[in-house]
């Protein structure tokens, strides 16, 4: 059983890792939208990001690690860690030379054209999902939002991301300043 | 072949150093791993370095292991590949389980549920964050905004899987140049 879940957890990190175009948060939103499919909550892919800012290495080998141990233990963490890892391997020893030939092709960089902005789309995806998960009071969920909105959101919570968001895209304040005061201000006010 | 047992120590090393004192991201560890591997090891002359991180960048995949993996490779072979990219990702691999472990211990009761579900929102709203820091630069014209719109309505609407998505974009923006210049050939 468990190495038919670490073989299911190789495979969708192998594609993800495939397809990883677009930087770390890109592939991170790939692997958080892939991940509800795990035995992962959405609070859990929420701490995933804040563990981020305080875990060193690359962002999508954190979270194959991450999301692999919370749904097979350590040998989940391990298949998950390699499936992300491998389409490296193939990619420099097989289609280095073909890249480097090809690089300043019209075709590819509009393949690339292509791809950035569809990682900018996946990054939202990401944003809703887990926002949808942790902005909301304990207990509800999204399906009241529309006929009552005060008491499906959490205001304290909703004011955080706003507040959160704003000081960081507006002001550069850092995200890990950002995420302790978030701390603080949740252990105060949200009873 | 006789394996360089030097070589495949300073590539650990270069690798190993560089993902265990980078936060956020393997674009982060750049600058760090091209300063070891030019100037400290002299495995390769800075001109070859800059052409592997820029192929890294445009290559799918973690940055930091393709970057990894190409130095890695053409330092020592296959052996060296697997050695560099050992380096990069076994810091991140063990610090990050530690975390997992420890955050089961934490104790969700109390002010810590409040704690925790201050974090949350606040790690979200850095989701959201990356979101716009990336359409900033990349969401320039009508094609750029269509295909992220579309992706986003795809993946969160609809069963299409996200990578699933990426490849149609790109073929998207594909098909587009090829059209482009098609077209212009015809008008020369």
């Amino acid at each position: 059983m468990i190495i038919l879940q670490c073989l299911k957890l190789f495979y969708t990190f192998f594609k993800i890792g495939m397809v990883g175009f677009g930087g770390g948060y890109a592939m991170l939103s790939m692997i958080m939208t892939e991940s509800l499919k795990y035995a992962v909550t959405i609070e859990q892919l929420a701490d995933l990001n804040a563990l981020d800012l305080l875990v060193p290495g690359p962002i999508a080998i954190n979270a194959a690690t991450y999301v692999g141990f919370l749904d097979s233990g350590f040998w989940g963490a391990l298949a998950a860690t390699i499936g992300v890892t491998i389409p490296s391997f193939i990619y420099v020893s097989l289609f280095a030379h073909l890249v480097a030939r090809y690089q300043d092709s019209p075709l590819l960089k509009g393949f690339l054209a292509g791809v950035r902005p569809a990682a900018v789309g996946l990054i939202g995806v990401a944003t809703v999902t887990i926002a949808s998960g942790v902005l909301l009071t304990p207990g509800m969920s999204v399906s009241t939002l529309l006929s009552d909105p005060l008491g499906t959101l959490s205001l304290t919570a909703v004011a955080i991301f706003v507040a959160a968001a704003v000081a960081n895209i507006r002001f550069k304040v850092s995200p890990i300043l950002l995420v302790l005061l978030a701390g603080v201000v949740g252990a105060i006010f949200i009873v | 072949m006789q394996v360089d047992i030097k070589k495949l120590w300073a590539l650990f090393a270069t690798f190993f150093k560089a993902g265990t004192f980078t936060f956020a991201g393997g674009l982060a560890m750049l600058p760090l791993i091209e300063k070891d591997v030019v100037e400290k090891y002299k495995l390769m002359p800075r001109e070859d370095f800059v052409e592997y991180a820029t192929l890294a960048q445009t290559l799918p995949g973690i940055i930091a292991v393709n970057c990894a993996s190409f130095v890695g490779r053409s330092t020592a072979g296959f052996i060296g590949m697997l050695v560099a990219t050992l380096g990069a990702i076994s810091s991140a691999f063990i610090l990050m389980i530690l975390a997992t472990v420890l955050l089961q211990f934490v104790p969700q009761e109390g002010r810590m549920v409040g704690a925790f579900r201050g974090i949350r929102a606040a790690s979200a709203a850095m989701i959201l964050s990356a979101a716009f820091t990336l359409g900033r630069h990349n969401l320039k014209n009508a094609l750029a905004i269509v295909i992220a719109a579309a992706t986003f309505a795809l993946v969160l609407f609809t069963s299409w899987s996200a990578p699933l998505a990426i490849l149609l974009a790109g073929l998207t923006g594909l098909a587009y140049q090829w059209f482009k210049s098609t077209r212009t050939e015809q008008a020369a």
